[in-house]
């Protein structure tokens, strides 16, 4: 039998020298036009942090302004040269627009199906490569003139503020929205770059997971990330283009003197009044049509990695295997038909609200199972206490806050009193947070000894567990209470309105947690560089996995897999009695005892 | 081999999952790392720390600063520092505010002078002190402070006040008095609480756009079109008042009120009396700050500007040939200080005095512009009286605003003549006296700044608005005839509508409901 | 360590649940305003509140249903991890792929749940906006017309007639037309209904204390019908991206009795007609 198996021996026998060298492979290339899915997925893992620093710091600009409105802010302040260092309402509108898109689509999207997605998939289903190397690399470099043109937009006016749903009329009229001008543009064809470097990833993980399974690897022997990442690539297909199309129809309305979305005779700060027949609704359609499905887009792949991290630190196999498998199915087919859920007050056809409202309600069922399945898959399981098992677990503990809260707005007559208030943002940061966030964080401290042969450090990984965990919840759990309050979302200064004033302490209580959690984010950065560098030296598979990334050598070499690896078995055996030495865990690649 | 690595794995398996565990397989714990670990622990123990501190950083206070006119610049450093005292004697700063007693800004509480009060004998622990008030802005109530603004106490520790008699006019301070103060003396209570509760709102309400130094170039102002009013020259467009007066404070309060339609000023009318009351009064004293710094710029530009200094140190050494540069020039220097010791005092006393009168005078009743006749009944007659003197030459109003009023007068076109500098503008078209481009009013739209009562659109007609080229019509048109003017003008927006039949829901007007709900049928019938 | 861990997750349940039990008494809860006590004003806002509530019953026994469940589980999780696997006195690992009943269970109730939340609600959303189930009295006609704009309410009242009774309001301006900005004045204890229409960019008419909301479009005209239970000043705010000023949008909303909106509608045109000259009324009559 000639089966690739881990080098567990090599990494213990020493030669630690010549295995230092090694260990930083993925990280010497990190600045190469390398096609290799390992570094792709470094360089995106890498990027996506920095910008999660970014889009962190604006939101405590925009926590800054609720919390001390209108007083001077620190760093903020002095960098923008505003009058009297007030952050101004057009700044403010900026900061939560930039805020919104940079998370989305230069952190969620891009760490998820980027960084994870590129790394694992491969890994997962042992195949050497992506199908399509180029295009993979592609991808990753597609997201810098992105980055440029999100980057050059601050400094066009006020930057876009149209919010990052930018709804025309506000974002279509160049009057109507400060900065709107180029800033705006450049939004649109930021969204744009992104857009097609998630299309380049979207169509090569299809390809990879139909095409290059080892042998073995069956469909329902896949792990629940990859199948995660697979109908995240499918749901990205078919709703990328039409915001695509929908940002160019944009983008020729604002430059081309197109009208699709603005209708005639408005009267925009002062100026002549527009001409055309446009719809403003039509943008909201298509928007929507891309952004709910991207909503899932933004959950999926950490749904399918927080299920392995949790059936292996519990060391038991996971809770219905195949009922998640159709559950992610199911939520992705009904993700394309609710995105109504967000006009039900836009002043689009009632009739459709009910339909839609069904199809919201229903699209909670699937989402319901798979909690129920991850507390099963836990349930007399022996937890590993650490990291990873904490990330996961607070990412079902706080999709549980996100997923229950998404009912009261699939309500149609409840939607009336909170759409547009802080209940919405309260929901979506548990799910895009609370839940992704966690995940991520827990898929970084479960695979980085893959990616660097080396783990990062439990005790550090604990407290920004800790903080971050505090930090969360007493930034975004008070926000239900202030929807609740009727407090809209977007607004620079709410106390202006009297039935509002009372909520300020609550505010400054929020902004404090915000800054705590925010700055806990430096351990993470902080743990992942050093850790990269000195952290412990580890075993090819140092968490008893049975996936098969974990029989690749740490850091896998170029191809990956010494030879091509065969699969027995699904990947979540843990503590199954048959196993031959009473191990409590079981590799895809371990071939069965022969019988006696 | 797998079985040899299951063999090698189950000898570790004692040690997983506890800490020596997995990990540990090739464990070599580098210093490095440890140190690392313990120093990103204490940096999470001290986040707490830092973000205590911010907090605490976050209540702090603004820190908004007065900036000067650009054109201080063009003085030389001696002359830009005059300016920047005389505000700093007479103005302060945001937070730290002086105030001017000869400005007509009310800044206290209340305001007013001391009458006769017996002295009585022997320490008090109360002294009641009979008093006039002048102006009462806040109700007066126990524990305010009592302000001495002039008489022998002037800048002596202020007392509280523990009573106030409103029909005896008496207050009582504690700690007493054993000699009251002299008749005619003046004091404030609760000093400067207008003022600094409107400098809150302004800087909360107003200030990203109007600018800290109320000079309308806040952080957004470069958005909006038209600009934020720049309040320093003390000139302010829809008043109610004669042309050549000032604007006064009802004026101020309605465009904080209604906004002005048309703008980006909007609405601010959830705001209380007070604090419109409050925000008007520091508009106002921007205003005046504002307007003496630019006459100051404007006096000192003449003879001390870094040119016209430049030209007479050169000229001085022309014929001089000894005199070195630096001597020269502080010979000039000199020069100024002296004339600002001497004759300019007394000019600056005269202009400050004038200028306060007149925003004074803006508060009398005589000032505001009222019909004599009441309004000519709206009649097609009227109107078309109206049509006849607005194309005429007497009133002109066709050459801005255009024969069908809307706004496209031939003047718009022509190249005009700056008032002030009697230069050309660079561009054709109307300006107005802040240099911002101007297009005359589409009358068609039926949006009126200034107001849409026949009374405002009147005054508009009668006075002009001031910084602007439209011009007062008082002295020229009778009242009947303005009266027809307006009319006309009302029903401009009308006419326009009646001359397109079948164009009702025209370009202004988005679809009328029928059509919007034709699209929907059916049992359920939708709404939009 | 462990323990601690557990602890900590189940800590955090209980701490929301006790947050969310006393908000309503430190007024973190829906706005007090007219009503002193957080309830809904209006009928429709009354059975909105009941469907929050209902909506709210079920999810917090949800909650609390699975964060036990997690805590469970965590706790003997950590109980069965304190031995090895393998060692003697180690308890069991449950091994199972998972449970065919129990999957079957909890798809179906809570899709039944799901399903009755969603009909359920159904009759309040058609009233609300579907118009064959509007109110009656809202059919004659609309009240007034408001017109969002950046960033302030406009909005057009019918002329009143020579009787002090209001003519009909026409989709185009009339001379007639009263105007005013951020102030609304509608007649309390009836459903009344206003023409919704923006002059530039999407805004978003919201009553909190009402629970209405709706968005104004730019080219529809969209009718929203509300009832105001008490005659008081109601808080009235936009609620969608508007704009740079969007939390400027502030406007006065009174309901009041229809003798008192008679009367402000005559000084409203009083006023809009004042020439300046005293004692004149009438005097100047609209000849259209």
């Amino acid at each position: 039998m000639s089966i690739a198996t881990p080098t567990a021996e090599a990494s213990h026998d020493g030669e630690h020298h010549a295995h230092v060298e090694d260990k930083l492979a993925l990280l010497k290339k990190i600045h190469t036009f390398s096609t290799d899915h390992k570094v792709i997925g470094v360089q995106f893992l890498i990027t996506t942090m920095l910008m999660l620093l970014v889009g962190g710091a604006l939101a405590l600009g925009v926590r800054w302004q609720l919390a001390f409105p209108w007083e001077s802010m620190p760093f903020f302040g002095s960098l923008f040269a505003q009058q009297g260092g007030q952050i101004s309402p057009e700044f403010y509108t900026m900061l939560f627009t930039m805020h919104a898109t940079v998370m989305i689509f230069l952190v969620i999207i891009p760490i998820l199906a980027g960084a994870f997605g590129n790394f694992l998939i491969p890994l997962m289903i042992g195949a050497d490569d992506m199908a399509f190397p180029l295009l993979n690399a592609l991808s990753y470099w597609f997201m810098w003139p992105a980055i440029a043109c999100f980057g050059a937009s601050f400094f066009f006016g006020g930057g876009p503020a149209a919010g990052w749903t930018s709804y025309p009329v506000l974002s279509a009229v160049q009057e109507a929205a400060p900065g709107s001008g180029m800033a705006q543009t450049m939004w649109l064809l930021a969204v744009t770059f992104v857009g097609v470097s998630s299309m380049m990833g979207s169509v090569n993980y299809m390809t990879t997971i139909i095409n290059m399974r080892a042998p073995g690897m069956t469909l329902f022997r896949m792990p629940l990330t990859i199948w995660a990442m697979f109908i995240t690539a499918i749901l990205q297909a078919f709703a990328l283009p039409v915001l695509t199309a929908a940002g160019f129809m944009l983008l020729f309305e604002r430059t081309l003197g197109f009208t699709f979305f603005v209708p005639g005779g408005l009267v925009i700060n002062n100026a002549d009044p527009t001409t055309g027949g446009g719809q403003p609704l039509l943008w909201q359609h298509l928007f929507w049509f891309y952004s709910h499905p991207a909503v899932y887009i933004m959950i999926l792949p950490a749904m399918g990695m927080v299920s392995d991290m949790l059936a292996c630190m519990s060391r038991k196999p996971i809770f219905g295997y195949k009922p998640m498998v159709y559950s992610m199915a199911a939520i992705a087919g009904l993700g394309f038909i609710v995105w109504g859920h967000h006009m039900f007050i836009s002043g689009m056809n009632p009739a459709l609200g009910m339909t839609f409202m069904v199809s919201t309600m229903m699209i909670a069922l699937p989402s319901a199972v798979k909690v129920f399945n991850w507390i099963g898959t836990m349930w007399g399981g022996r937890l590993q206490f650490n990291t990873v098992l904490l990330n996961a677990v607070a990412f079902v503990s706080m999709f549980i806050v996100g997923g229950l809260s998404g009912i009261f707005m699939a309500a149609v007559p409840v939607d009336i009193y909170i759409h547009d208030t802080y209940f919405i943002v309260a929901h979506f940061h548990y799910v895009l947070f609370g839940a992704t966030l966690f995940g991520v964080f827990g898929a970084i401290h479960f695979w980085f000894p893959k990616m660097f042969g080396r783990t990062m450090s439990e005790t550090v990984g604990k407290w920004h567990f800790f903080l971050t965990f505090i930090g969360f919840n007493g930034t975004f759990f008070p926000m239900h209470l202030l929807g609740v309050a009727g407090m809209p979302r977007r607004y620079a200064d709410p106390y202006l309105h009297p039935y509002l004033e009372h909520l300020l302490p609550m505010n400054q209580f929020m902004t404090i947690c915000a800054i705590l959690m925010g700055f806990a984010q430096l351990l993470l950065l902080g743990n992942f560089l050093i850790s990269i560098f000195v952290g412990k030296e580890c075993s090819d598979n140092p968490w008893h996995a049975n996936g098969l990334e974990w029989s690749a050598p740490s850091p896998p070499p170029h191809g990956n897999f010494p030879s091509v690896p065969v699969v027995y078995r699904g990947p979540y055996e843990y503590s199954d009695p048959a196993q031959p030495e009473g191990l409590d865990y079981w590799p895809q690649t371990e071939p069965p005892p022969a019988p006696a | 081999m797998a079985r040899l690595l299951s063999n090698h794995l189950k000898s570790m398996r004692p040690s997983w999952p506890s800490k020596q565990t997995a990990m540990s397989l090739s464990v070599n714990v580098s210093e490095c790392g440890r140190q690392a670990e313990v120093l990103l622990v204490r940096v999470g123990k001290s986040i707490i720390g830092v973000t205590v501190l911010l907090t605490i950083a976050g209540c702090g206070a603004q820190q908004a600063e007065f900036v000067n006119r650009d054109d201080i610049e063009v003085l030389i450093p001696e002359a830009q520092d005059h300016v920047r005292e005389v505000l700093d004697t007479h103005f302060g700063h945001p937070t730290n505010m002086v105030l001017w007693e000869r400005m007509p800004v009310q800044y206290h509480g209340a305001y007013g002078a001391f009458t006769e009060t017996p002295a009585v004998e022997g320490e008090t622990e109360v002294t009641t002190l009979n008093v006039s008030l002048v102006e009462q802005n806040l109700p007066i109530e126990p524990g305010q402070m009592l302000d001495w603004v002039s008489g022998k106490y002037a800048g002596q520790a202020r007392p509280e006040v523990t009573s106030f008699d409103e029909a005896g006019n008496q207050i009582g301070i504690v700690p007493g008095l054993s000699v009251p103060p002299d008749a005619g003396d003046r004091f404030a209570i609760a000093p400067g609480a207008v003022i600094t509760q409107g400098r809150i709102l302004y800087a909360e309400h107003c200030q990203h756009c109007h600018g800290v130094t109320g000079d309308g170039n806040g952080p957004t102002a470069k958005y909006l079109y038209p600009r934020p009013r720049d309040y320093r020259l003390g000139k302010f467009k829809f008043t109610s008042t004669a042309s050549s007066a000032r604007a006064n404070r009802d004026d101020l309060s309605r465009i904080i009120e209604n906004g002005i339609p048309g703008t980006y000023m909007p609405s601010f009318k959830l705001l209380t009396p007070e604090e419109n009351h409050a925000i008007v009064e520091y508009v106002r004293w921007l205003a005046m700050r504002g307007e003496i710094e630019f006459k100051l710029i404007q006096a000192l530009k003449n003879d001390y500007s870094k040119e016209a200094v430049q030209s007479v140190v050169t000229s001085a050494r022309e014929s001089d040939s000894a005199l070195s540069a630096d001597d020269a020039r502080k010979q000039v220097v000199a020069d100024m200080e002296e004339y600002l010791n001497g004759d300019w005092l007394e000019e600056f006393n005269d202009d400050t005095k004038f200028q306060a009168d007149q925003w004074k005078q803006a508060e009398d009743p005589s000032a505001l512009v009222m019909p004599k006749v009441a309004r000519v009944a709206d009649t097609p007659e009227s109107r078309a009286r109206g049509r006849v003197l607005y194309l005429s030459a007497k009133a002109k109003c066709a050459t801005c605003h255009g024969d069908s009023g809307l706004g496209d007068g031939s003047q718009t076109l022509s190249v005009q003549k700056n008032p002030a500098t009697n230069a050309d503008y660079d561009e054709p078209g109307l300006f107005d006296d802040w240099g911002n481009p101007l297009k005359p009013r589409n009358l068609t739209k039926g949006v009126y700044r200034g107001g849409r009562r026949p009374l405002d659109l009147y005054r508009r007609l009668h006075a002009g608005i001031s910084g602007t080229p439209m011009p007062a019509f008082g002295t020229v048109l009778k009242d009947e005839e303005i009266w027809d003017i307006v009319n006309y003008v009302m029903h401009i927006p009308f006419e326009a509508r009646e001359q397109r039949p079948g164009e009702g829901a025209g370009e202004s007007r988005p679809a009328t409901p029928e059509v919007a709900t034709t699209e929907t049928q059916g049992s359920l019938q939708v709404a939009n | 360590m462990k323990r601690f861990w557990c602890t900590f997750f189940v800590f955090w349940p209980i701490m929301a649940v006790i947050l969310c039990w006393v908000a309503p008494a430190q007024n973190w809860w829906f706005p007090r305003g007219a009503s002193g006590t957080g309830a809904a004003m209006s009928p429709l806002g009354e059975r909105i509140d009941d469907l929050f509530y209902m909506i709210l019953i079920i999810t917090a026994v949800t909650f609390v249903g699975t964060q036990i469940g997690l805590g469970y589980v965590l706790f003997t999780g950590a109980r069965r991890s304190d031995a090895p696997h393998g060692a003697e006195d180690a308890e069991k690992t449950w091994f199972t792929h998972g449970s065919h009943n129990l999957e079957v269970m909890w798809s179906v109730v809570p899709a039944a749940v799901l399903l009755f939340i969603a009909l359920y609600q159904m009759e309040v959303w058609a009233e609300f906006r579907v118009k064959d189930s509007f109110p009656d009295e809202v059919r004659t006609g609309p009240i007034a017309e408001v017109t969002a704009r950046q960033f302030e309410w406009r909005i057009r009242y019918p002329g009143l007639d020579a009787n002090g009774n209001p003519l009909e309001l026409m989709p185009d301006p009339q001379p007639t037309d009263l105007y005013t900005v951020n102030e609304l004045h509608v007649t309390s204890a009836e459903p009344v209904m206003i023409w919704l229409r923006s002059e530039d960019v999407q805004h978003s008419f919201f009553l909190p204390e009402l629970r209405v909301k709706q968005d104004a479009v730019p080219g529809l005209v969209i009718p929203v019908w509300f009832e105001a239970t008490k005659s008081t000043d109601y808080s009235w705010l936009c609620a969608e991206l508007c704009g740079w000023g969007h939390y400027k949008m502030k406007g006065r909303f009174v309901a009041e009795p229809e003798e008192d909106l008679r009367e402000w509608m005559q000084e409203l045109q009083n006023e809009q007609m004042d020439d300046g000259v005293p004692d004149d009324v009438g005097d100047s009559q609209v000849a259209d």
